[in-house]
């Protein structure tokens, strides 16, 4: 009979716990967000903030220029004997290429950058279409490096010195899902294209990356430049990339790394067989 | 007080009459009959959660602005279908769950009728007297298909708004008329306002009323007709052996309809599905990349990819064979040879009788290779759907992963054929478990003295003392005896 | 009802293996003894199934109550919500099932067929009865019938009107022009007009007639492929002026907007099946399902820098359809 009182105390004891804990619980990538959140979903007919889809605005080279890494000159003799060991065997002593590898004079610093930070220069094998991997150089050499390059010929993008504040999220939204997730997809996953290239996935891209890659468009990548994306755009982008690209709202749980409806489907199996087990269990054999 | 009760019913709606036999009921006991049941409960999950949904849901394309608690959609603007399944997902009390579990739900709804249809065809079930109600469950899987894509395309995000540009151009494809039945269904031309007021209706009314009372005419059948069962002892053509309805299998089919719901819940909460807030609402300029439909419309949509680019143009008109063939074609002809198949083998067998026992899949080697081979067919074009997935993952270019599925699109099936087709023959020969030998008992070993070894069998387990007992019909009420024998 | 009654069957039978089974004990450890074994509870010690049964009714109940709990504070926390009533509903599942899987009459229980169809003789008076009935009054009528038969037919037809034709327009030739006219300015989808400077070499930017910006049948897709005039098929020589090409973003395939642009190969990718363009060739399919080049668009650039187009699509854009000539 003692065991027929537990389950009443179980029960208060259940609600009493369950109760208070909850209360006022957020889910968890909403706590990133801020106070804002707590009002209710409502939907006014006038716009409050202007949809801006990418577009040319004014080209706004003279807001980068103050707004660029100015590398030393005393880089210049460091990076030649970098390039040297690392680069000229195939860009040759002078960066301006051979059958392997591409002119690397004029590209601008911040495509030097790009490669060099990712890892996805030097290459470790021939390949379609170079991977990212940890960097061969720290910080500084990569910066060498670069100034040396650029010291054989001006031109390009410099190295952005990335500002998110005051980023816009929802036109960041906008703006990613117009220009970057047809290749990217819509949650930054990456995915195989023609010809044996790629798109990479996001995930672990840098905001100053970012910057680098849309404006110098690297491999296949578009390019994207001051008159097609302004500063503020790419500024937006990044801001999206960083935040709902790489801390997604899972609100709903186990995310399934964002590939969609194919992950979703073999979930929906392994429950299936699930249920068949307990079918089995509950049935006869034969 | 009970007595009462009933008596009352039984006044008014004459139960006790048919009622005691509807309680004998007999329902066979083989696991692989409750599939089915999986798909009926996932239905009414389906039913219940919808119903909380159409309660938050705007089925509208007017546009508006968000202004809600997920931060990077605040100020865009979005249709109302849209901005109101976000809100469903954020802003409604256990809106999220259920808007999951219903996904989840419809998911796992369409894969158990798939694996119910497999069972009754390889045990050849749909036999005489049963093709009426193999038609009904083929239309009740097309149905559902059809009703899944509809549902999932509600929201108006960005992937599924995707498929429904799809949807128009496999509506405009169909020759003479496709551009005329793409207007009557849109409203005009892509993508027009009409289309998700007009899903919607679909959605919630039309198809899921059609579907009820086809699974009510399903299961009216089945009580007709009553369940089939495999061979065995004390079973034949002329009874059913297995629990009654009342209250084994009341008890049973409650418990399993429980775990079903529970299991669905508790994906809807743990493992998330459609994150739709994370793609954005849909503008038909926009696209992203690794846009799968859901599973159950891989097969169209692998078999979209890897249809060669055969289009027909001349004397004036253009047929547009390479959306045609796999959106219009396949989908139907899918659905017309599986409704022939009952009268296909009885024509090709030559066998007109009335079948209540099942085969076991090997015993007819020619109909489960056949339909092995079927299956692999259809298992591939769910494979074509994923090529970049699968480039992606294997790191092979998407041209080898496109040319390999056209290719296996048609090896593949014939070589499962042919190996279905010996495995048959080779298992053709084993005897039914228990049937024609007595179960093999182990042997004890003892080791004498002088280092030889005797064997001889060990004594019976209490089980196998007791031999198979021979089923007979219900009785009214369940007796103890008394504590002495007999 | 006696109890001969109710175990006629039973005790009438004169099988051998029945008159075994009676002289066995069906007595369960310290339990309860059924005269017939099919009435016999499958679990061979009852009293630790109803345990089991007992404890997971409790956690159904416990898991229900959290789940109330949890949403009388508020929700918002959807993986708790889940495992509350799963687990709940699941616990309930599994011990009622098992109560009816262990605890009740394990049978075999059988229950008679009976033929469907009827006899011979019941299956002919149904048919007069059918047939027969209204023959007489029907015979030297027929010309009556087929009238009826003529009016039902028409009504079919007409009520099938309104749950066709009134859902909407006919194509006319809608299917064949876009919204692009001779001199309409390119703009971007938020509306501003694109200069000559806009793209850079390798960009790429989603463009539409001024007017009508977002349009799902004008999109267009923009790329900046050189920086001097491209010729991508014969007699398109003024087409791309400073490098810009401009092809319908509609696939021909089945209508995906055609967003990939890989610059290196030079090629315009279909997300959808994976179509692939040639983009320095009048956008002519390479590889995949699509059956036709994206439609260019002239372009030609205005005294003042901006972007036109010389005149509209020259064929219908997108996917195929059967009045395309």
């Amino acid at each position: 009979m003692k065991a027929y009182l537990l389950i009443p105390i179980s029960l208060v004891a259940v609600v009493a716990i369950v109760g208070p804990l909850s209360a006022d619980a957020h889910g968890p990538a909403l706590a990133a967000s801020t106070a804002a959140a707590s009002s209710p979903a409502s939907f006014s007919q006038h716009p409050t903030t202007s949809n801006g889809t990418g577009g040319g605005s004014s080209g706004d080279s003279k807001g980068d220029a103050s707004n660029i890494v100015h590398l030393p000159k005393s880089y210049v003799p460091e990076g030649r004997i970098l390039f040297e060991e690392s680069c000229a065997s195939c860009h040759g002593p002078t960066a301006e290429g051979s059958s392997r590898a591409p002119n690397l004079v004029g590209l601008g610093e911040a495509t030097i950058d790009f490669w060099l930070s990712t890892g996805r220069m030097p290459l470790s094998a021939p390949t379609v279409q170079p991977v990212e991997k940890p960097p061969r150089f720290n910080k500084k050499q990569i910066l060498e490096i670069v100034a040396f390059v650029h010291s054989l010929g001006p031109g390009g993008p410099g190295i952005p010195k990335v500002n998110l504040h005051g980023a816009s999220l929802t036109n960041g939204q906008s703006l990613f899902t117009l220009n970057c997730a047809a290749c990217h997809t819509v949650t930054g996953a990456g995915d195989m294209l023609a010809n044996g290239v790629f798109a990479p996935s996001l995930h672990i891209a840098t905001p100053r990356e970012i910057y680098e890659a849309i404006r110098t468009g690297p491999g296949n990548m578009p390019r994207f430049g001051p008159n097609t994306l302004s500063r503020k755009q790419v500024e937006d982008i990044i801001a999206y990339v960083r935040g709902p690209i790489q801390h997604p709202n899972n609100r709903g749980g186990i995310g399934l790394g964002g590939v969609g409806p194919v992950a979703e489907g073999f979930v929906a199996m392994l429950a299936l067989a699930g249920l068949i087990l307990v079918v089995f269990w509950i049935g006869e054999r034969s | 007080m009970i007595d009462q009760a009933l008596n009352w019913v039984d006044e008014r709606l004459g139960v006790s009459k048919s009622g005691k036999k509807f309680l004998d009921k007999i329902f066979p006991d083989h696991w692989s009959f409750m599939l089915g049941e999986i798909a009926l409960y996932s239905f009414i999950v389906l039913v219940l959660t919808g119903v909380f949904l159409t309660l938050y849901y705007v089925p509208s394309t007017k546009e508006v602005i968000y202004h809600g608690r997920y931060l990077p959609l605040v100020g865009q603007r979005m249709s109302e279908a849209y901005a109101s399944t976000v809100h469903i997902s954020f802003g409604v009390r256990v809106g999220l769950l259920m808007r999951q579990t219903h996904h989840w739900a419809a998911d796992v709804f369409i894969a158990a009728i798939a694996v119910h249809m497999i069972r009754v065809f390889f045990t050849g079930a749909y036999r005489k007297p049963r093709e009426l109600n193999w038609i009904i469950g083929v239309t009740l899987l097309m149905l559902a298909i059809v009703n899944g894509f509809i549902g999932y395309s509600l929201p108006d995000d960005l992937i599924s708004g995707t498929g429904i540009r799809i949807a128009f151009s496999i509506t405009e494809s169909v020759p003479v008329v496709g551009s005329y039945l793409a207007f009557f269904l849109f409203g005009g031309n892509y993508p027009g306002t009409a289309v998700i007021p007009r899903f919607f209706i679909l959605h919630v009314l039309i198809l899921p009323a059609i579907i009820a009372i086809l699974i009510g005419a399903h299961m009216g059948l089945l009580i007709r007709h009553k369940h089939t069962q495999f061979p065995g002892p004390g079973r034949s053509e002329d009874n059913v052996v297995g629990s009654p309805l009342w209250p084994n299998f009341a008890a049973k089919t409650t418990g399993f309809q429980l775990i079903v719901f529970g299991a669905l819940f508790a994906l809807g909460g743990l493992v998330q599905i459609n994150p739709i807030w994370q793609f954005g609402p849909y503008l038909p300029y926009k696209v992203s990349y690794a846009v799968q439909p859901d599973w159950y419309m891989g097969w169209l949509d692998g078999a979209l990819r890897i249809m060669p680019s055969w289009e027909f143009a001349g004397f004036g008109h253009t047929i547009p064979f390479e959306v045609f063939l796999p959106g219009v074609v396949l989908p139907a002809v899918t659905t017309l040879f599986f409704f022939a198949w009952p009268f296909i083998e009885e024509r090709f067998t030559g066998d007109h009788a009335l079948h209540h026992l099942l085969d076991r899949p090997r015993d007819r080697p020619l109909r489960t290779s056949f339909g092995a081979a079927v299956l692999a067919f259809y298992v591939v074009l769910f494979g074509a759907s994923s090529t970049d997935v699968i480039a992606n993952f294997f790191h092979i270019t998407l041209n080898t992963v496109l040319w390999s599925f056209r290719f296996l699109v048609v090896i593949i099936p014939v070589v499962v054929g042919i190996v279905t087709n010996r495995i048959c023959h080779d298992l053709a020969g084993t005897a039914r478990p228990r049937e024609a030998r007595p179960r093999r008992m182990p042997n004890v070993i003892v080791r004498s003295d002088e280092g030889g070894y005797e064997t001889y069998p060990a004594p019976l387990y209490p089980e196998d003392e007791t031999p198979e007992l021979k089923p007979e019909p219900v009785p009214v009420r369940i007796e103890q005896g008394d504590l002495s024998n007999g | 009802m006696t109890d001969g009654e109710r175990f006629a069957d039973v005790q009438g039978s004169t099988d051998i293996s029945d008159s075994a089974e009676m002289s066995i004990d069906y007595r369960r450890e310290g339990g309860d003894s059924f005269p017939d074994p099919r009435l016999a509870p499958a679990a061979r010690h009852p009293e630790k199934v109803e345990r089991v049964i007992l404890a997971l009714f409790i956690i159904g109940l416990l898991g229900f109550a959290a789940f109330g709990a949890l949403y009388w504070h508020g929700g918002r926390q959807p993986q708790l919500e889940g495992v509350f009533i799963g687990v709940g509903l699941m616990s309930l599942g599994f011990g009622l099932s098992s109560w009816g899987k262990y605890l009740m009459p394990r049978g075999p229980f059988v229950e008679e067929r009976h033929p469907l169809a009827g006899e011979p003789q019941a299956q002919e008076v149904f048919k007069e009865a059918l047939l027969g009935r209204g023959e007489y009054v029907v015979k030297r009528r027929g010309f009556l019938v087929g009238v009826m038969g003529l009016a039902t037919t028409v009504f079919a037809i007409v009520a099938a009107f309104p749950f066709i034709r009134s859902l909407g327009p006919t194509p006319g030739d809608t299917l064949d022009k876009t919204s692009w006219k001779r001199g309409s300015r390119l703009v971007t989808a938020d509306g501003r007009p694109v200069r000559a400077d806009a793209l850079e070499v390798g960009g790429i930017l989603t463009v539409f007639p001024e007017g009508h910006a977002g349009s799902a049948i004008a999109q267009t897709v923009l790329i900046r492929a050189a920086d001097v005039s491209i010729t991508t098929k014969p007699g398109r020589e003024s087409w791309a002026p400073r490098g810009y090409i401009a092809y319908s973003k509609v696939c021909t395939h089945a209508g995906c907007p055609v967003g990939l642009y890989q610059e290196q190969t030079q090629q315009l990718l279909c997300p959808c099946h994976q179509s692939l363009f040639d983009v320095l060739n009048g956008a002519q399919p390479v590889f995949g399902p699509a059956p036709r080049p994206l439609p260019q668009l002239p372009l030609m650039i205005d005294s003042e820098g901006f972007l036109r187009a010389q005149r509209g699509y020259e064929v219908p854009i997108g996917p195929g359809f059967w009045s395309r000539s």
